[in-house]
């Protein structure tokens, strides 16, 4: 699975790199427009992070001939503008999200993952497990160890939503967004107690801790050795 | 086609005017003087008329002749012509008499040779039929030469006072348009270095004293505006400099000598702290950008004000627990506006009540549906805020508490303000009043139809 990174400032493109690999994907970055865009049309990425200006031809264009060519690769575009026309324009191009600088590479991480997810179908799930926890999302039941744990309707959000995209950090504005439907920028602590007292509910029993902050970053849900 | 200057049209106006007025008098007059020389006429024809009866009983009396030369000798512009009831000239008093003249009775004017001429027929003599029929003629040319000149008068007059008073309009209209002037010349001269600049209302006539005042105003509004705009742009270096210096502090420090691993990941999760906040501050400030540009255009949805409030209590209710604050709503209205800036704006106002709210306190949001529109209120029990500082809550990074510092906290300060600019997108007003122990947050938002 490759993914096309088109970023014409040097610093930046040579993170995003850096961080996507690390995180296990296969990237290539190009600086300029017109060969971003023969790359483009290769169709050979699940992938495309576009940059709106850039030299030759800027992200819009890229986008455009794209979706003329039949091609429906998931495109994030990232930009230094944040004007609403921008965003309905490059939403109506047919992109698929969007993320305005300065964006934490976190966020833009959350949303690589969810844009290459969307693609594949996704089987009906009744249940979600990781380690002794597991989760009845018929029933809507939590259990730990055989133990039965009382969530509230949030509280049950939020670990389903760690538990689909376990091992992945979640940003805490992905959160907010995802369980309480908070789609704005906010500088609440909200998310930190909320995962505080699930915690005291799933792990605070339990010598084997599955919630970890990832500092600066957000929060992940894994199986860590002891 | 260029467009006539308000003097010029002005000038124009007044001369049209003068004109009209004095061709309107002067046909009147002469028409008036015309009639009355006819009156005069008549009555001297009228005169003469008797005066030749009286002379001439009977035509056919001796001596009649030397009555009638007589009579005529006394008055050389009139002349005489007798005729017979069959049509035939008995006399002609003058041989420069005109072969055919009127046949009506009564006064009629006639011109002949270049003389004009008012003509009386009359019978000789009333009572008897077939009497001899008379025909006065009075020489009336020098009249009609009076009469002519009069008119040209009239045009001269008219000409010469219509441009008279487009001299005399112009100048009018420009004095009376001086204080237009220095408004121009007032508003030539402003800059942003001089929006102090006034009109002074006072001086200015009644018409142009309300535009005054609205032009002031608006200056005043403009300088205003300017002043924050000033301080905003110092407020956002002084912010920035904190987190810099920590960053530039620390980074250096940690790269003076070799250290362990640990020590470079704490640096960098320090400085990741640091970005995180300068991040959320470039963010907001250009959110509040947006705003100050009109940029902040909401989406216009219908939404049910108590079901978004109750939302965010469920967002702030583990924060809330955690703080042993009851949270409440009461009431309810519906609103067309945009769902996520709503959100925002009652989100800072609920997470500045929790950080304001002591232990076992309350915060209430009420909801009240008006015919004009609807309020929202936030109210929260605590110390409550000091009447001086309610006017700047709403300033950028203003902050109500002195003790924070700057970059120390994790909040720039911009919340409230970023909560004005959207209420004011949705066209409505926020004020905070503070009174006995509760602090209470009013949004006031006007109905959309």
């Amino acid at each position: 699975m490759k993914l096309l990174i088109v970023e014409d400032q040097a610093k930046t493109g040579h993170y995003l790199r850096q961080g996507l690999a690390e995180a296990g994907f296969n990237t290539e970055l190009v600086a300029d427009g017109s060969t971003g865009q023969q790359l483009a049309l290769s169709g050979d990425y699940a992938l495309l992070i576009l940059d709106v200006m850039l030299p030759g031809r800027d992200g819009w264009q890229i986008l455009q001939a794209v979706r003329s060519a039949g091609l429906d690769t998931p495109v994030l575009f990232l930009t230094a503008r944040d004007a609403v026309e921008d965003r309905v324009h490059g939403l109506e191009l047919g992109a698929d999200d969007y993320l305005v600088k300065p964006f934490a590479f976190s966020e833009l991480l959350a949303r690589v993952r969810s844009l290459l997810r969307r693609g594949s179908a996704q089987p009906q799930e009744t249940s979600l497990q990781l380690a002794d926890l597991r989760l009845d999302l018929i029933r809507r039941r939590v259990e730990r160890n055989g133990q039965r744990i009382d969530l509230t309707a949030k509280e049950f959000s939020l670990l389903e939503m760690l538990l689909r995209r376990q091992g992945e950090v979640l940003p805490k504005s992905l959160i907010a967004s995802q369980v309480w439907d908070m789609n704005f920028d906010s500088d609440t602590n909200v998310i930190e107690v909320a995962i505080r007292r699930l915690r005291l509910k799933i792990d605070d029993e339990f010598p084997n801790k599955l919630i970890h902050t990832v500092r600066g970053m957000g929060y992940v849900l894994e199986e860590r050795p002891a | 086609m260029r467009r006539l200057s308000l003097s010029s049209r002005l000038a124009l106006l007044f001369a049209a005017c003068t004109a009209v007025v004095s061709l309107v008098a002067g046909v009147l007059f002469s028409r008036a003087s015309e009639a009355h020389f006819v009156e005069l006429d008549q009555q001297l024809l009228d005169g003469k008329l008797m005066a030749l009866r009286r002379a001439l009983p009977d035509l056919q009396s001796s001596g009649s002749e030397v009555r009638l030369a007589d009579e005529l000798s006394r008055q050389a512009d009139v002349s005489l012509r007798i005729t017979g009831n069959d049509g035939q000239r008995w006399f002609d008093s003058s041989t420069r008499l005109p072969d055919r003249l009127p046949q009506t009775p009564g006064l009629s004017t006639i011109s002949h040779d270049g003389t004009d001429y008012r003509v009386l027929n009359a019978p000789l003599s009333v009572d008897r039929p077939g009497s001899p029929q008379l025909t006065l003629l009075l020489d009336i040319t020098h009249h009609q030469h009076f009469l002519q000149r009069m008119q040209r008068l009239i045009w001269l007059t008219v000409g010469l006072s219509a441009l008279a008073t487009a001299l005399l309009g112009a100048w009018a209209a420009r004095s009376g348009l001086r204080p237009l002037r220095r408004m121009s010349a007032v508003a030539r001269g402003v800059s942003a270095q001089s929006l102090n600049a006034r009109l002074p209302a006072e001086d200015m006539p009644p018409e142009l004293a309300e535009m005054a005042h609205h032009f002031n105003a608006m200056l005043g509004r403009l300088d205003d505006s300017f002043q924050r705009l000033s301080a905003f742009s110092a407020d956002i270096a002084h912010e920035l400099r904190t987190p810099l210096s920590n960053l530039l502090t620390h980074t250096q420090v940690t790269l003076t000598r070799p250290r362990p691993l640990e020590d470079y990941r704490e640096a960098l999760h320090s400085n990741l702290e640091e970005l995180q906040w300068m991040a959320q501050l470039v963010n907001d400030m250009l959110y509040l950008a947006k705003a100050d540009h009109g940029l902040l255009a909401p989406r216009r949805e219908s939404l049910e004000l108590a079901e978004e409030a109750d939302v965010l209590l469920e967002f702030f209710a583990p924060l809330a627990e955690d703080a042993r604050v009851t949270v409440s709503r009461h009431g309810s209205a519906r609103i067309d506006g945009d769902r996520s800036m709503l959100r925002r704006a009652l989100s800072n106002l609920l997470d500045n009540a929790l950080r304001f709210t002591p232990a076992g306190g309350e915060i209430r949001v009420r909801i009240t549906d008006q015919a004009k529109g609807l309020t929202l209120t936030v109210e929260n029990s605590g110390a409550g805020i000091d009447a001086a500082m309610l006017p700047r809550l709403f300033d950028r990074f203003y902050r109500a508490d002195p003790a924070r510092q700057e970059g120390s906290s994790e909040h720039a300060g911009l919340g409230l303000a970023i909560t004005e600019s959207i209420v004011r997108a949705h066209g409505g007003r926020i004020h905070c009043e503070s009174e006995q122990g509760w602090t209470r947050f009013v949004i006031t938002l006007p109905r959309m139809d």
